[in-house]
């Protein structure tokens, strides 16, 4: 079946290489939407934003509604609605890949790409969408702004479960590979990393320390071996594609083509 | 392959694309769009005065708001049937899917929610009223990143009868660039990027419109040159090879 020796068939036209001159052209473009998504998600939450690093919970009231009138909050959020969509690329790449694991069966991948594809919307899009409000009408009473700030770093800092699984179905997989498509250590990251978003359950319940939404275990632990992690994901999703024979492509190649 | 379920899909668009149309056309403040500029009284006296035509409307909405997706499902199809190097264009498709369409549900639950008590603090029905027009107008991330998989897809397709047209592709990537800039309606109160706006409204509906009739057609073309084909030859080079 994957045998580059496929010979040519009369549906397939071997003359027309169009833009295929590489034949993983369209796992590289969805490869390079990584960077270009966490380079964006830096833009739109750290500069544009300010929401990461995230402001304390017990800020004054004032001083909230100051943060979420700020225009460059409204900027940074319709550069989240042009460009979240952008993660779908990301998904479907790891699903590809993933289907190369040896003696690991669809559940996973599929169960990785559905929690990925839940999860930018309550953890991403939904939060960026609380600060757009409080940004679009600086006229709404103190309290509705208060609130519109907290939903939204609750959201942001809080959406635990699709990520948790994400990162336990991910080290299932790389666990029961018999192909080792991704080292067994980043298993045991990923595990390290679910345990982080576990740490940031109590941003829920207190305000001040290092478990709330801007404390020193719930959020820059978590985010530092968060970023961690999904470099050493996306370094090694790279490896993966560029090992990925191209026998394994559901093309038949011609030898002038590789 | 069965082609009979894909064509059930298909015409489920037409019927639910004029379900859509009465839908916003029978809701007041839909066409024309109520305007941001209103304040929280004239949006709270709006509701209360046009409370039977804004439920009606969104209930309706709420029951068929998701019903476009089988027949998004029926280009992912045919995305399949493409001859591709990888499946990533149709799974990524998938997702893009998915979330869009679960952000106009959640716009059509927060106007539900604004009019099911009109006599509420004013402020509160106009944030609702504020989420759902954001929600309705401004994700159009996910539109634009499945229509640039469908594109790309299209473009790599290697078969020698493509399955859809390569003008198809031009055709997904001009919409896209359409509808984006709709995304600045959570910027701009007035003038054409505002959510009631000729830019973030009016060419955004009727590029939708558009885009949905265009590709019923060639969907529906490629749906029935598969079932001649699948009577004919063989589906896929792997079919073929075997």
């Amino acid at each position: 079946m994957n045998s580059a020796a496929v010979p040519a068939s009369p549906g397939i036209d071997l003359s027309k290489p169009r833009m295929l001159s590489n034949p993983k052209l369209d796992q590289w473009i969805c490869f390079w939407s990584i960077p270009v998504f966490y380079v964006l998600f830096g833009i739109i939450f750290v500069i544009f934003g300010r929401i990461m690093p995230p402001p304390t919970p017990a800020m004054a009231t004032a001083d909230i509604v100051a943060f979420m009138t700020s225009p460059y909050l409204s900027i940074a959020v319709v550069l989240l609605a042009m460009s979240l969509g952008i993660y779908a690329l990301n998904s479907g790449l790891m699903l590809t890949q993933m289907k190369r694991m040896e003696g690991v069966s669809p559940v996973l991948r599929y169960g990785y790409i559905a929690v990925l594809g839940v999860g930018g919307l309550p953890g991403c899009l939904f939060p960026g969408y609380m600060f757009a409000l409080g940004a679009f009408r600086p006229e709404y009473d103190a309290h509705i702004q208060v609130m519109l700030y907290e939903l939204g770093f609750l959201c942001f800092v809080g959406s635990l479960g699709c990520f948790i699984i994400q990162y336990t179905l991910f080290a299932i997989a790389v666990f029961l590979d018999k192909r080792q498509l991704f080292p067994k250590w980043l298993a045991y990251f990923s595990i390290w990393t679910l345990v982080t978003e576990l740490v940031a359950a109590p941003v829920f319940i207190t305000q001040t320390g290092p478990f709330a939404w801007d404390g020193l275990l719930a959020f820059y632990q978590g985010t530092i071996i968060w970023v961690a992690w999904q470099t050493c994901l996306t370094f090694y999703l790279f490896k993966a594609i560029k090992e990925q024979p191209i026998e394994e492509l559901g093309l038949p190649m011609r030898p002038n083509e590789l | 392959m069965q082609t009979k379920d894909q064509l059930i899909c298909l015409w489920l668009v037409p019927f639910f694309g004029l379900a859509f149309l009465f839908a916003f056309w029978n809701a007041n403040g839909f066409f024309p769009p109520m305007s941001p500029t209103m304040t929280a009284e004239e949006v709270a006296t709006f509701y209360q005065d046009n409370l039977a035509s804004i439920r009606s409307s969104m209930i309706l909405c709420n029951i068929i708001g998701l019903s476009l997706v089988p027949f998004y499902m029926v280009i992912i199809v045919q995305m399949m049937r493409m001859v591709h190097a990888s499946r990533v264009f149709s799974y990524s498709y998938l997702i893009a899917v998915v979330n869009g369409g679960t952000m106009f549900a959640l716009a059509d639950l927060a106007w539900l929610n604004a009019a099911f008590r009109p006599d509420r603090d004013p402020q509160l029905t106009m944030l609702l009223n504020d989420l759902a027009w954001f929600a309705f107008i401004t994700p159009v991330g996910f539109f634009i990143v499945q229509n640039f998989c469908l594109a790309m897809a299209i473009l790599f397709d290697k078969s020698a009868q493509p399955v859809f047209p390569r003008w198809v592709a031009h055709f997904n990537i001009v919409t896209a660039l359409l509808v984006a800039p709709s995304a600045c309606a959570l910027i701009y109160k007035t003038g054409p990027l505002a959510w009631d706006g000729a830019i973030s409204f009016w060419l955004h509906m009727t590029t939708y419109v558009c885009y949905v009739a265009v590709m019923f057609i060639v969907t529906r073309a490629a749906v029935i040159r598969q079932a001649t084909e699948s009577s004919t030859h063989p589906q896929t080079w792997q079919e073929q090879a075997a």
